[in-house]
């Protein structure tokens, strides 16, 4: 983003809002109002909403800028009308809102502005979801519309078919409490996705609907949402049924994977009476592990990967010399290892002595692999 | 002396990796650009090619770049100059080797520079070790030093200690027109003085590039989860533990001392 090209009052409250907005928002393109004026005064919000995305675009005018700006949302969403009779004093049917009440030298005021405008549009799609001929949407409606948190929408189109989408976030434990040591500044969280046909025609055995687990980025260091097995839906389930299923599995799977860091821990100390202190470890979540050693002059660092599934899954080994070099100047690397002695019912300090004996073989192969990627520069 | 211990020993010094702070790392290399950084080294390149202090340095540099992203892809890296006093090469921190090897092909040597001063490194790293903390990163200044007869100064107030301080000092061997000794000894000085966890010196006279990239592997060291310097035992040797009949195949003398 060009901000010397951004009108500064403008820039203010988009850069405001990009920086404490709770969600993660993102500009996807600026563009200018006028040829005549060049100054970037319009751009398109990426806003979450769902576990998907909408796309708003914000609308200034760089010539009169005292104005609020103009939202334009979605083709689909044209009976979308938030504070329809805007700046209109005195009119019982639009109470003083963020639009009407516009101060253009704040710079809160585009976030409060596009906060407000994403719940009344989740009011707005609650409605329309509501408003399904579908008694079986309303039923499944019916029993989670006291969750909290709850998203919904209600895509529609002439080529498309209706689905309802739900994205219900999942289990009310704090996951970050779980983990000593937490790096975590925001909550993580798991939500799953719930896509139903709307069919208005009866159906004696309705069809499952489409599911998926979505979690925050940051989790994938603990446990991994693309392993999990969603359990099956059966015939004739209702959300109200699976959702204590799904959350039971979610609980004990990630209570499983809290113990794992200790195993992990586990190995990586008992690593170092043969391989020396690492230099560095990740003390938290415990995957990784880097030690440097020497065979007589030739000095190389270990790095070691600890996956998810460690003890079940095997570690990844890398060697990388400190001596060789590439023509760009990088150390050599070996390709990862995985061909090494290993058996996940060892005890971690039998693991370590296994390594260390394999090693002390391997580091030859390795150097004579380095010495040899030397020779082929020349 | 207070400072910051790292907390991944028990007191008789076995390691443990309890859960604790595990900060990304911004590291700003101060690398000494007077004329004594184009002595040579006592190995020569390919063809007989003579190789600098600074050449190594720079080759020690992507070394430990590459090594500490292959550790951690989040860690980011800066570059100044010590001349006379610090000035910045580069001040944008940067997680990516090219942008490092953009900065190192930027590194030459202009003069003798006659004294060296720390203090405005000093000031420099307190300024972005603010920033750093704000962005729960820690920062960590690796000063590369040259002059065999030059002691560095610096003034710094006494409880200031926000930032890592560790140095590789390359030298002359002793001799009677320079003071090796005495230059280490204010380099040792000036780490006890302002580094917040433990920093780490070595230093070398002997003109060997391996045992200079042998020391820039154990500074790769995490200042968080480090022990003392006395209690360093890195690399550790990967050598048969009971003798056998044919012991390992073109062992070497074990590496030189940890000097």
């Amino acid at each position: 983003m060009a901000i010397d090209t951004v009108p500064p009052l403008i820039a203010a409250q988009l850069n405001y809002l990009l920086s404490h907005s709770p969600l993660p928002i993102k500009v996807e393109q600026m563009w200018s109002g006028s040829k005549n004026h060049g100054l970037l005064d319009r751009f398109t919000l990426v806003i979450p909403f769902c576990l998907d995305y909408i796309r708003w675009d914000v609308i200034y005018n760089a010539l009169y800028p005292l104005a609020a700006p103009d939202i334009i949302f979605g083709p689909e969403d044209e009976s979308f009308r938030p504070y329809y009779a805007a700046g209109e004093e005195g009119d019982l049917k639009s109470p003083k809102n963020s639009m009407s009440d516009w101060n253009c030298k704040d710079p809160t005021r585009l976030l409060s502005l596009i906060l407000e405008l994403r719940e009344l549009y989740m009011t707005y799609q609650r409605k329309r979801v509501g408003e399904v001929e579908d008694e079986r949407l309303k039923f499944e409606l019916s029993t989670i519309v006291s969750r909290e948190g709850i998203e919904m929408y209600m895509s529609s189109g002439i080529e498309k078919t209706e689905e309802v989408k739900f994205a219900l976030p999942l289990l009310g434990v704090d996951i970050n409490k779980m983990v000593t040591g937490c790096p975590w500044r925001q909550k993580q969280k798991i939500f799953l996705q719930v896509i139903f046909p709307v069919g208005r025609k009866y159906m004696s055995t309705p069809s499952a609907p489409r599911l998926k687990l979505v979690a925050s980025p940051e989790l994938k260091a603990l446990f991994s949402i693309e392993d999990f097995r969603l359990p099956s839906w059966l015939d004739g389930m209702c959300m109200a049924e699976y959702l204590p299923i799904l959350e039971g599995l979610l609980q004990s799977q990630i209570v499983d994977a809290v113990s794992s860091i200790d195993v992990r821990r586990k190995f990586i100390v008992a690593l170092a009476p043969l391989f020396g202190r690492p230099v560095e470890a990740d003390p938290v979540f415990c995957r990784k592990a880097a030690f440097l050693t020497s065979s007589g002059v030739f000095t190389f660092l270990v790095h070691f990967s600890l996956p998810l599934q460690f003890p079940k899954q095997q570690p990844g080994l890398m060697l990388q010399s400190s001596q060789h070099f590439n023509p760009s100047g990088a150390p050599v690397k070996s390709p990862v290892i995985t061909e090494f002695p290993w058996s996940p019912r060892w005890e971690s300090s039998e693991m370590a002595e296994r390594f260390f004996d394999y090693l002390v073989e391997e580091c030859l192969n390795f150097k004579k692999y380095c010495n040899e990627s030397l020779l082929q520069q020349r | 002396m207070e400072r910051t211990e790292a907390q991944n020993s028990t007191p008789q010094g076995r390691y443990t990796l309890l859960p604790s702070r595990y900060s990304s790392e911004d590291i700003i290399f101060c690398i000494d650009v007077d004329t004594e950084s184009l002595v040579e080294m006592k190995v020569t390149g390919p063809n007989g090619r003579p190789i600098t202090r600074l050449d190594s340095i720079k080759q020690a540099i992507l070394l430990f770049i590459n090594a500490k992203l292959s550790i951690n892809p989040d860690h980011r890296f800066a570059f100044a100059t010590l001349a006379k006093s610090a000035s910045w090469l580069r001040k944008e921190f940067s997680s990516e080797v090219e942008s490092a090897m953009d900065a190192l092909r930027l590194l030459s040597v202009d003069s003798s520079s006659g004294h060296a001063d720390l203090t405005q490194l000093f000031k420099l790293a307190t300024h972005e070790a603010k920033k750093s903390r704000a962005q729960n990163r820690i920062l960590r200044v690796f000063v590369i030093y040259c002059r065999s007869s030059i002691p560095p100064q610096h003034q710094w107030p006494v409880n200031q200690k926000i930032f890592t301080l560790d140095v590789v000092y390359l030298h002359d061997k002793p001799g009677p027109d320079n003071c090796p000794q005495k230059v280490y000894d204010a380099l040792v000085d000036a780490l006890e003085h302002v580094t917040e966890y433990e920093g780490y010196i070595f230093e070398s006279g002997q003109g060997l590039s391996r045992v200079l990239f042998r020391h820039m592997c154990i500074l790769l060291s995490h200042p968080q989860q480090r022990c003392l310097q006395d209690l360093v035992d890195l690399p550790k040797s990967l050598t048969k533990k009971s003798p056998t009949a044919d012991s390992a195949p073109g062992e070497e003398n074990p590496a030189v001392s940890s000097q």
